[in-house]
Parts: structure tokens; C-alpha cells; sequence
């Protein structure tokens, strides 16, 4: 009991109010973070919107009205841009949420917190897919007319929309919107007693007991940095260098076209992944070590800007996969070119009507030639 | 130029309504090496780890601000007692007054 004597004593030496010297650890406020999302959440984050939305878009009606799904590169295309549009469509309500302190209600939350894991897994996924579908098609080039059919296609990608579902009931499960404890008072001096509980809602992971609390806060991050970067990532990497390899000693004038589109497909994959999953893996490590609040400022604040980073993907993914394509440049084209004509029909009618027909001179030059639409360039 | 205007406007307000909103409360990432004098202390709350944050923590409220602390040391606890001694005699005092 000689603590108890301690506390007790020292305190009656501090009876008269002298300003006893003592340096207080605080809760981090995190500052330079909350300063950086002012301009990132509702700025940075409408660009990227805007673009994924426009882009996404264009190539999702692209398929729908012009060009129907032939090849299995077409429908990991439309999936990967529905998967895209969905983020983007999600993330003006997720940065409206956070700024209000989730005014939209514990569904929302739940439903955002989900779907956001949903599309990051499926997005990731699907871009793997669309690597080892290219690989199949060139480098295995004998058995692709075995493995690669419409309704394979099909069925791979319902596998990878269960598998992101299903890698997404945790999120949907314990996200939830509280008031955290430790900003609830649970005694304050009867003198000024009147502190206002304006405790704001947090849309965030909750637990039953701290060791689920504890396991889960290690897991979850986990399951996401292998499943939803490196899998991916290692599929990749496997798959484009062994279709480079091929490409370089195939003897085609567009090799050095493919081989760039390549490369320029995995740099884009890995400058805006990396530096989220490396700082999500950082977090995770160092998560339950003791910090100062100027470490642990910094690191959110890392966390936000490689984050956004990695959300930029979503509209970058039209330009690298969709519209690097000459086939579906040409119908992209000839949307725009019928919707000039039905702009013009009622100014100026029957002028335009031959010009149309005339530019579809095929220039079609495909690297693969006997597997065609998988990387038409 | 109308739509120019609209979104001058659209962003003048929400920049007014983010610099309105606070931060939501951070969390205890460290603890006191010292102890505080418990006249100091006004008041406490609870952070625990089932929440959005990665270690539990005592807080207590000081005129100076927060001060967080490790739950697992002794003294801490018995502040907490006696704080919560405190209140209950508060409590006490307060529904005999009202009889």
C-alpha cells in the first residue's frame, strides 16, 4: 500500500494552489491530418470523381450501346468499370459523411464502410484477372482457345464479386456509428459543470472485447494488404513479364506499342498502390506501440495523401485498359461522332451522314493475331 | 457566369461548414511518465481498445487540458476511485436536497 500513502501525500502537499510544473501527454489531435483533409476530402476528391465518374462511364455505355461484350477481355473491362464507377459514385457520400459526422445515419455507414471494402477487392481482383487473361492469350497462345470462352469469363468474375463480398462481411459486420468513450466525460468539477457533451459520431470499427478488438484491428489490414495488393500485384508482375518476354522476340512492328502499354500498366498499378499498402503496412506493425503525437500526425497524414493516391486509380483505369484499345477507340468515336450527327440532324439535316460510314476504314493492327480483341492496341 | 458564381458559392460554404466542424477527438497514443496532483484534476474519461483506438487509456482532466495515462499502473486506478467517490458523494448530496 506505500503507492496509495504516495498519492495521498503528495496531493495534500499540493493543497495550495501552486502551479505545480507537470507536462501532460494529450489525446493527439492531429492537426496537420485534419488540415490536410479540409483541402483533400471535398477538393481533390471531386476531381477524381468527376474524371471517374465521365470515364467509367463512357466506357460502360460504350459497351452497352455500341460495342457488345465479345471477347472475355470486354467483360473484365465492363466489370472493372462498373466496379470503378460504384467507388467513385460512393465516395462524394463517404466524404459528405465524414464531415457531418455521419448525418446520413448507422445504414449508411455500414452500407458505405461495405462497399467501399467491396469495390477495393474486386477492383484489385479484376485487374489481376485481366493480367493472367492477356498472359493465357499470348503467351499460352495454344490453349487459349480452351481456356478462354464468354461464359469462363463470365463465371470469373461473379467468383471475384462473391470472393470481394464475401472478404467485405467483416467491414459490413463491425462498422458501426458510436460516440467513442474516451471523448464522453465521466466526472467533471460541479463548478463548471456545464460541459457540453458534444461528443461527435464516428462511423468505425467496433468491438464486442479486446481481444476480438485486438486480433481484428491486426487481421483486417492484413487480409487487405495481401488479398487486395500483393496477390494481386505478384499475379501481375508474373504475368506481364512473361508476356513481355514473348512479346520481344515476337517479330510484330507494334511489339514496342504493347510492350510500353505494358509497362505503363503496372508502373501506374504500383505508384498508386504502393504507397498506401506500404503505409497501411507501417500502421499495422506500429499500430499498438507507444507514439508521439507528432509521429502519429504525420503517419495519418501520409495515410490520407497516399490514400487519395490510390483512389486516383479508379479514373486512370478507362484511359490504360479501355481506351488504349483501337477497336474500342473506333466505337468510342463513333458515339461521339452519331451524337454530333444527331446534334447537327436538326440544324443542318443529311450532311454528315456519309462522313461516318467513310472513317471506319478499319485500322485495326492487333498484336495477338490470332487471339485478337485481348490486346488490340 | 451563373454557374461560376454557384460554385464560388458551393465551395465558400462548404469550406465555412469544414472549418465549423471540429476534429474528432484523437486518441491517447502515449502516457504520462509522472503523476499529476489530484486537485488538479476536474474530471475523466475512458478510451478503450473495442474502439477506433489502438490502446486503452485513462484520461484525465486537468485545467491544463487532457492528460493521458496507463490504466495498468496503480495510482491511476485509485484516482479513478477516488473520483469516483467523489461523484457519488455529489450525487448523494444532490437527491437529499431535492427531498
Amino acid at each position: 500500500m506505500d503507492s496509495l500513502e504516495d498519492v495521498s501525500n503528495q496531493s495534500y502537499l499540493d493543497n495550495n494552489d501552486t502551479d505545480f510544473d507537470y507536462d501532460l501527454v494529450p489525446p493527439c489531435a492531429q492537426q496537420n491530418n485534419h488540415s490536410v483533409q479540409l483541402v483533400v476530402g471535398p477538393y481533390v476528391h471531386s476531381i477524381i470523381c468527376i474524371l471517374g465518374l465521365v470515364g467509367n462511364s463512357l466506357v460502360i455505355v460504350t459497351y452497352a450501346l455500341y460495342k457488345r461484350t465479345k471477347s472475355m477481355t470486354d467483360v473484365y473491362l465492363l466489370n472493372v468499370a462498373v466496379a470503378d464507377l460504384l467507388f467513385v459514385a460512393s465516395l462524394p457520400l463517404i466524404v459528405y459523411n465524414e464531415l457531418t459526422a455521419w448525418s446520413m445515419g448507422p445504414v449508411v455507414c455500414k452500407l458505405l464502410r461495405g462497399s467501399y471494402s467491396v469495390n477495393l477487392y474486386s477492383g484489385t481482383l479484376l485487374l489481376a484477372c485481366i493480367s493472367s487473361d492477356r498472359y493465357v492469350a499470348i503467351v499460352q497462345a495454344r490453349r487459349s482457345f480452351r481456356l478462354r470462352s464468354l461464359t469462363y469469363s463470365r463465371l470469373i468474375c461473379a467468383a471475384v464479386w462473391v470472393l470481394a463480398v464475401l472478404l467485405s462481411v467483416p467491414s459490413f459486420y463491425f462498422y458501426s456509428l458510436y460516440q467513442p468513450t474516451h471523448s464522453r466525460d465521466f466526472f467533471m468539477d460541479e463548478e463548471d459543470g456545464n460541459s457540453t457533451d458534444s461528443t461527435e459520431y464516428v462511423c468505425e470499427l467496433r468491438f464486442m472485447d479486446s481481444t476480438e478488438a485486438l486480433t481484428s484491428k491486426v487481421a483486417l489490414p492484413s487480409m487487405q494488404l495481401a488479398v487486395g495488393f500483393f496477390l494481386p500485384l505478384l499475379v501481375m508482375v508474373f504475368c506481364y513479364s512473361a508476356i513481355v518476354g514473348t512479346l520481344l522476340k515476337a517479330r510484330n512492328f507494334q511489339r514496342h506499342k504493347a510492350v510500353r502499354v505494358v509497362l505503363a500498366v503496372v508502373a501506374v498499378f504500383v505508384v498508386c498502390h504502393l504507397p498506401y499498402n506500404l503505409t497501411l503496412l507501417y500502421d499495422t506493425t506500429s499500430m499498438f506501440n507507444l507514439q508521439s503525437c507528432e509521429d502519429v500526425d504525420f503517419l495519418k497524414t501520409a495515410k490520407t495523401v497516399t490514400q487519395t493516391l490510390a483512389y486516383l486509380h479508379c479514373c486512370l483505369n478507362p484511359v490504360l485498359y479501355a481506351f488504349v484499345g483501337v477497336k474500342f477507340r473506333n466505337h468510342f468515336q463513333r458515339i461521339v461522332q452519331d451524337l454530333w450527327c444527331l446534334g447537327k440532324r436538326y440544324i443542318r439535316p443529311r450532311r454528315f451522314s456519309r462522313v461516318t460510314s467513310e472513317i471506319y476504314v478499319s485500322t485495326r493492327r492487333s498484336v495477338s493475331s490470332e487471339n485478337g480483341s485481348s490486346f488490340t492496341m | 457566369m451563373v454557374s461560376i458564381k454557384a460554385s464560388v458559392m458551393v465551395i465558400t460554404l462548404l469550406t465555412v461548414c469544414l472549418l465549423a466542424t471540429n476534429a474528432s477527438p484523437g486518441c491517447c497514443r502515449n502516457y504520462m511518465k509522472t503523476k499529476i496532483p489530484f486537485l488538479k484534476i476536474k474530471g475523466y474519461s475512458v478510451q478503450t481498445v473495442t474502439g477506433l483506438c489502438p490502446i486503452s487509456a485513462i484520461i484525465f482532466h486537468t485545467k491544463k487540458g487532457k492528460a493521458c495515462t496507463d490504466p495498468a499502473l496503480n495510482w491511476v486506478m485509485y484516482y479513478v476511485d477516488r473520483l469516483r467517490n467523489k461523484a457519488q458523494m455529489v450525487h448523494m448530496k444532490s437527491t437529499q436536497a431535492g427531498i
